[in-house]
This record gives structure tokens, C-alpha cells and sequence, in this order.
């Protein structure tokens, strides 16, 4: 009994870690800088964050099925090309469902190559991550891709004074809330990540699961670049580069397990905010742009360590039930 | 590789002629990578002929060294169903610190007789520990090694460039150091040399030692090796280190080649050497992997790369026709798997 408390202790601490980090960031930049702790920095944090938070949520149902998708950033350039090379005639009604359809057939073929001839998620999205980059700069010849005035208004106005980029996320986010865990399809989901074979014996179709979440993730990152490039303006040839990293690491400090099954949407929005207080902080702090990458790697090493640890935890507790059943 | 071929010409041959007996069992042989990279140079002939030409095959030869060493290291942690990105971050750590312990212009050993001797220490001390510090969050923290090396890779490479203050680049090597990149006994490269014993010596320890058989073991199924009495965790750390070796080694060759020590040496290179690993037949899975496939797949991705060079074509299309080849290299990996257990 005794043992069973020190565990739950040991849990609850896991699971307020990433909370206790977030936390001693905000204490730690707020006692260093005296314009961290204000409602325009924070309103610019969450502006900044919105279009990682929205392409981690997309990450976070890959990651529910155990997959990865490393091909995001090369959809977000694709999309912001495409959009701005293409589309600019077009008003902003139209070019929404343009490019989500662009983001999910992207996702289509990520996720044919892996349901249907079983390749490894990481090798078929790391081979697309080159492809769907040399597609778009092909398209864009190298240049910087302007975006049209719609979008560029889009990313300096707000509603009810809040910006545009924050309801997006937020519409998302509520969209992706609903589906996880308030439809069969989410549940469904989380049965496919926790234990495929289950899933399949339960009568859960996997194949077409596994296959939605790839086409979710694309037209999520689709969205991050309508967001990403409303507030850049234009999208030069590094447009949303090796975004595959900070995206993937929001959604795990956000607590969504790289081994399926266990993650959430507001995880993620957590993650990512993570991940852009730190940057916005070091910035307050005029912290030589060198340190940035080196602060951040800790950052998700500390996230991998927490989610390891809780993992081994549960597997143990779970070990412990089988025993005293025997 | 063989014995499947032969069973499969056994159990549907009588009806195949010779030839497409011969083009089944190359399609199942190791051999495939190799016979496309024939393919490949031959479409390519008519258009730009100096593609067989001494000198660029040559040259071609020279990249594949450093490029084979690194990709073996990224299969050695590949069989034990781990992963590595962290290698261009320990190149790039090792050639900065390595640069400025042994440059004439302010280094640590500057003008020393063993700064060259001490500067490969270094190279070699920065890839061990950082495959250590990898191995043990990897085995005995249980962290998904994509995480570890991620973050190690972001880590360093962000160390590297803040050693050297903004990125500037090291240069005035001593002699010693430099001829390693293309100095060489009787016609010989150094870097010739240090691969091919490299080579050999992974392949004997892959198939005849006792450390190769825990390799494989742990990279099939860990709980069935630890209950068979496999050190587990000591061989994933083993790997790691191994594979931290190799980048170390193969980074001693680029510094000394680019006869300078920067923080971005290698930062090109992480997916061609996972993607000439796994068009070499490295699972992804673990357990499976041989010197001579990774060799095949290193030759195909530099001699593609080269052809693409030759061609004159844009940025954007050796991107894509990259991606296109991993992509293809892994279908044609699936397609075999999938007709084999059909037998």
C-alpha cells in the first residue's frame, strides 16, 4: 500500500513536470526581464506559437497511431507556394479549402505508401520532406513567394481584439477536441495507437484510421503556413525548414507519447507554447542567438526524459497487477 | 540473400529461362543496388560522358570514404532498432574542438609535435561521449532514441557554432593532420586505407563475433535477448558509442580534406547517410544489415548525387529526385518482403 502511494506520488510528480517546467520558465524570464510579464508579450506568445500549435495538433493524431510525419515543414512551404504563386486572385473563402485540400492529398500519399506497402512512416515522410521541398522550389524557382493582400490583412487584423492566427488555433484546436474525444472515429483512434493488433481483433477498421490521420496532419500544416505566412507576408526558400522539429517536440512536451496511444490536443497548444515562451523570453533577454538552440534541445530533452520515465512507470504498475493475479 | 534466391528458383524455376532466372535472383540478391547503379551511370552516358571519366570516377571514389564510414556507424545503431541523427552534430563538435586544439593561429597544442596526435584524440574522445551520453538515455532512461539523438544533434551542432563564436571556420592545419585527407603510401589514400580496415573489421565483428550476435539478437526482439542472457542495455550502448566512433572518424577525413575546422561540416549529410543505410537493406527494425549493402547504398546515393551534379540540374530537382530515390529504394525493399513471404 505504502509502495502504491510513493508510485502515485511518483506519477503525479511526472505529470506536473511539464506544468513545473512552464512555470519556472515564466518565474525565471519574468524576474529576468521586465517586459516578459505583460498582456502584449503574452498576446504576442500566443500569436507566435499558433501556427506550431496547429500543426502539432496534426502531429499529435499521427503520433496517436504510433506514426511521425517528418514531411510538415515541406507541406507548409508547398502550401505558402502554392498560395501565394497561384491563388492570389482568388479571395480567401476559396483559398482556404484550396489549400487544405493540397495539405491532405499530400497526406494521402504519406499515408498510402504506409498502409498500403507498409514502409515505415519515417522513411516515407522523410523521403516526401525532400520531394514535396524540391516540388515547391521548383515552383517558386528559389525565390521569395509574396502573399496576396487578403492574406497579408488576414495576419494584421483581429476579431473581437484577438488576432486572427489565435482564432484559427483555437478553431482547430476545438474541431480536433471534438473528434479525439467525442467521436467513435477518436476513440478508435487512441485503441489503434494503444495496442494495433487489439484494435484489429476488436473490429476496428485500422487501415482507414491510420490512413485519416497522415491526410489530418497534412491539412493542419496547410493551416500553420495560411497562419505562419498571414503574419510573415512571404515565404522565402527556408519558409517552415526543419519545422518537423519544434512541431514534433511540442506535441511530446505536451505530453502525446511517441509510442501511440496516449496523448491531446491541449497537450500540444501547451507544447508549443512551450517551446515559443522560451524563444520570445531568450529574446527579452537579448540572449546571444547562438544559445537559442542549445536552451530549446534541453528543453525537449527534459520532455523526453519525463515522458520516458512515466512510460517505464505504467509498464511497471501494470506488471505488478499481472503478478499479484498469479 | 542467396539461399532465398535458390529457393525461389527451386520452387517456380523449371518454367523461367535462364536470363529471367538471373534477373530474379538479382532482384533478390544484395547485388540489386549495385546492378542500378550500373543502370543509372549508362542512362546517363549519352548525355554527359564524363561521368566514366578517370578523374570523376576518382572522384567519386574519394567521396564515398568518409561517407561509408559514417553510414556504418548509422547501421550499427539501425540493427539494434535504435536510431541516430546525432552524427553531423559530432562531426561538427569534434572538427571545431579538434581544429583549435592543434591550428597554428592560437590553437591550444599550436606548434606542438603531438597537436595533430592530440587534435584526433579529441575527434575521437567527442565521439564516444557524446554515443555514450546517447546509449545511456537510449537504454537506461528508456527515451525513444529519435528524441536523444535529436536533441543531441540540435545540442551540439548548437555548441559547435557557438564555439567558434558566430561560425567562422579554423584554418591553418598542421601538415600532418592534412595529409589524411589526400596524402596516401604508394599511390594509396590514407582515407582508403582507414575505410577499408574499417570495413573489414565491422564486417568480421558482424559476423564472428559474439557482440555482432547480441547486435543482431537485441535488434529482433530485446526481451527474448535479455532473457537470454544478452547484456542488453550494455550493447545498445555499445552501438551508440560504435556509431559515435565512426562519425568521429569519418569527420577527421572532411576537417582534413576542407583543411578547416567549422561548425557546419557535415550538416548536409545525416539523410545520405540514413538513406544509403537503408537503400543498403538496413532495416529499420533492427536485426538486419550487412557492410557490403551499405557499401552498395553509399555508392548509389554518391554516384547519383554526382550524375545530378554532372547534369547541371537545380537545386530543386536533386531535392526531389533525392527523396524519389529513398522512396523508390524503399518501396522496391517492401515489394521484396512482401513476395518473399509469399515465397
Amino acid at each position: 500500500m505504502n509502495r502504491l502511494n510513493t508510485h502515485t506520488l511518483y506519477a503525479l510528480a511526472l505529470r506536473l513536470a511539464p506544468l513545473s517546467l512552464f512555470a519556472a520558465l515564466f518565474i525565471a524570464f519574468g524576474l529576468l526581464s521586465d517586459r516578459f510579464l505583460s498582456l502584449a508579450n503574452f498576446r504576442n506568445i500566443l500569436t507566435q506559437s499558433a501556427h506550431v500549435a496547429v500543426m502539432a495538433i496534426g502531429m499529435t493524431f499521427v503520433l496517436l497511431v504510433r506514426g511521425v510525419d517528418l514531411s510538415v515543414g515541406s507541406v507548409m512551404y508547398l502550401v505558402a507556394v502554392v498560395m501565394g504563386l497561384y491563388l492570389t486572385g482568388l479571395p480567401l473563402v476559396l483559398q482556404i479549402p484550396i489549400i487544405l485540400m493540397i495539405g491532405a492529398i499530400f497526406g494521402a500519399v504519406n499515408a498510402w505508401f504506409v498502409t498500403r506497402l507498409r514502409i515505415a512512416a519515417f522513411i516515407v515522410t522523410l523521403a516526401t520532406l525532400f520531394i514535396g521541398r524540391g516540388l515547391a522550389l521548383y515552383f517558386s524557382e528559389t525565390k521569395m513567394v509574396f502573399q496576396s493582400d487578403a492574406v497579408q490583412t488576414l495576419g494584421r487584423s483581429s476579431f473581437m481584439g484577438v488576432p486572427w492566427a489565435i482564432w484559427i488555433a483555437a478553431v482547430v484546436a476545438a474541431a480536433a477536441w471534438v473528434t479525439l474525444t467525442q467521436t467513435p472515429y477518436g476513440r478508435q483512434l487512441y485503441a489503434v495507437g494503444a495496442d494495433l493488433e487489439s484494435a484489429a481483433k476488436a473490429g476496428i477498421r485500422v487501415k482507414p484510421i491510420v490512413f485519416s490521420v497522415f491526410c489530418i496532419c497534412g491539412a493542419c500544416a496547410a493551416v500553420g503556413a495560411l497562419i505562419s505566412a498571414s503574419e510573415v507576408g512571404a515565404a522565402a526558400a527556408t519558409f517552415g525548414y526543419q519545422m518537423e522539429f519544434p512541431v514534433i517536440a511540442a506535441a511530446v512536451l505536451g505530453g502525446t507519447s511517441l509510442f501511440g496511444g496516449r496523448g491531446g490536443v491541449f497537450g500540444s497548444i501547451f507544447g508549443a507554447a512551450l517551446v515559443q515562451t522560451t524563444e520570445n523570453g531568450l529574446v527579452m533577454l537579448n540572449a546571444n542567438p547562438y544559445l537559442y538552440p542549445l536552451v530549446n534541445s534541453l528543453i525537449i530533452f527534459v520532455a523526453a526524459f519525463v515522458d520516458g520515465r512515466r512510460r517505464v512507470l505504467t509498464e511497471r504498475l501494470e506488471q505488478r497487477k499481472i503478478r499479484t493475479e498469479a | 540473400m542467396t539461399e532465398v534466391g535458390n529457393v525461389l528458383t527451386n520452387s517456380s524455376g523449371e518454367t523461367l529461362s535462364r536470363p529471367a532466372q538471373a534477373l530474379r535472383w538479382l532482384f533478390f540478391s544484395d547485388y540489386l543496388v549495385l546492378a542500378l547503379t550500373f543502370v543509372y551511370v549508362g542512362a546517363l552516358w549519352p548525355f554527359v560522358p564524363e561521368i566514366v571519366s578517370l578523374s570523376n570516377l576518382v572522384d567519386i571514389f574519394l567521396q564515398v570514404l568518409p561517407l561509408f564510414i559514417a553510414a556504418l556507424g548509422v547501421m550499427i545503431v539501425l540493427m539494434v532498432a535504435q536510431i541516430d541523427l546525432s552524427a553531423t552534430s559530432i562531426m561538427a563538435m569534434g572538427c571545431v574542438v579538434g581544429a583549435s586544439i592543434m591550428t597554428s593561429e592560437g590553437g591550444y597544442l599550436a606548434g606542438s609535435p603531438i597537436a595533430a596526435a592530440a587534435a584526433i584524440g579529441a575527434f575521437i574522445a567527442i565521439g564516444l561521449l557524446i554515443g555514450l551520453l546517447n546509449g545511456v538515455c537510449t537504454a537506461v532512461f528508456e527515451m525513444p532514441s529519435f528524441l536523444v539523438t535529436l536533441t543531441t544533434m540540435m545540442f551540439f551542432s548548437g555548441s559547435a557554432v557557438w564555439y567558434t563564436d558566430s561560425g567562422s571556420s579554423i584554418g591553418s592545419l598542421p601538415s600532418a593532420f592534412l595529409a589524411l585527407g589526400y596524402g596516401g603510401i604508394g599511390g594509396l589514400p590514407y582515407a582508403a586505407i582507414i575505410t577499408v580496415a574499417l570495413a573489414v573489421a565491422v564486417h568480421v565483428g558482424l559476423t564472428r563475433t559474439v557482440f555482432g550476435r547480441w547486435l543482431q539478437a537485441v535488434g529482433l526482439n530485446p526481451s527474448a535477448a535479455a532473457i537470454s542472457g544478452v547484456p542488453v542495455r550494455r550493447v545498445v550502448i555499445g552501438a551508440f558509442m560504435f556509431s559515435g566512433l565512426l562519425s568521429s572518424l569519418a569527420a577527421i577525413i572532411y576537417t582534413a580534406r576542407l583543411e578547416a575546422g567549422t561548425p557546419i561540416l557535415g550538416q548536409r549529410i545525416l539523410l545520405d547517410m540514413i538513406g544509403a543505410a537503408v537503400i543498403g537493406g538496413v532495416s529499420l527494425f533492427g536485426g538486419k544489415g550487412k557492410v557490403i549493402g551499405v557499401l552498395f547504398g553509399v555508392l548509389f546515393l554518391s554516384v547519383v548525387d554526382n550524375g545530378l551534379q554532372l547534369l547541371g540540374l537545380s537545386l530543386s530537382s536533386v531535392y526531389a529526385i533525392k527523396g524519389g530515390v529513398i522512396l523508390f529504394a524503399a518501396v522496391t525493399d517492401a515489394v521484396r518482403h512482401n513476395l518473399m513471404a509469399r515465397g
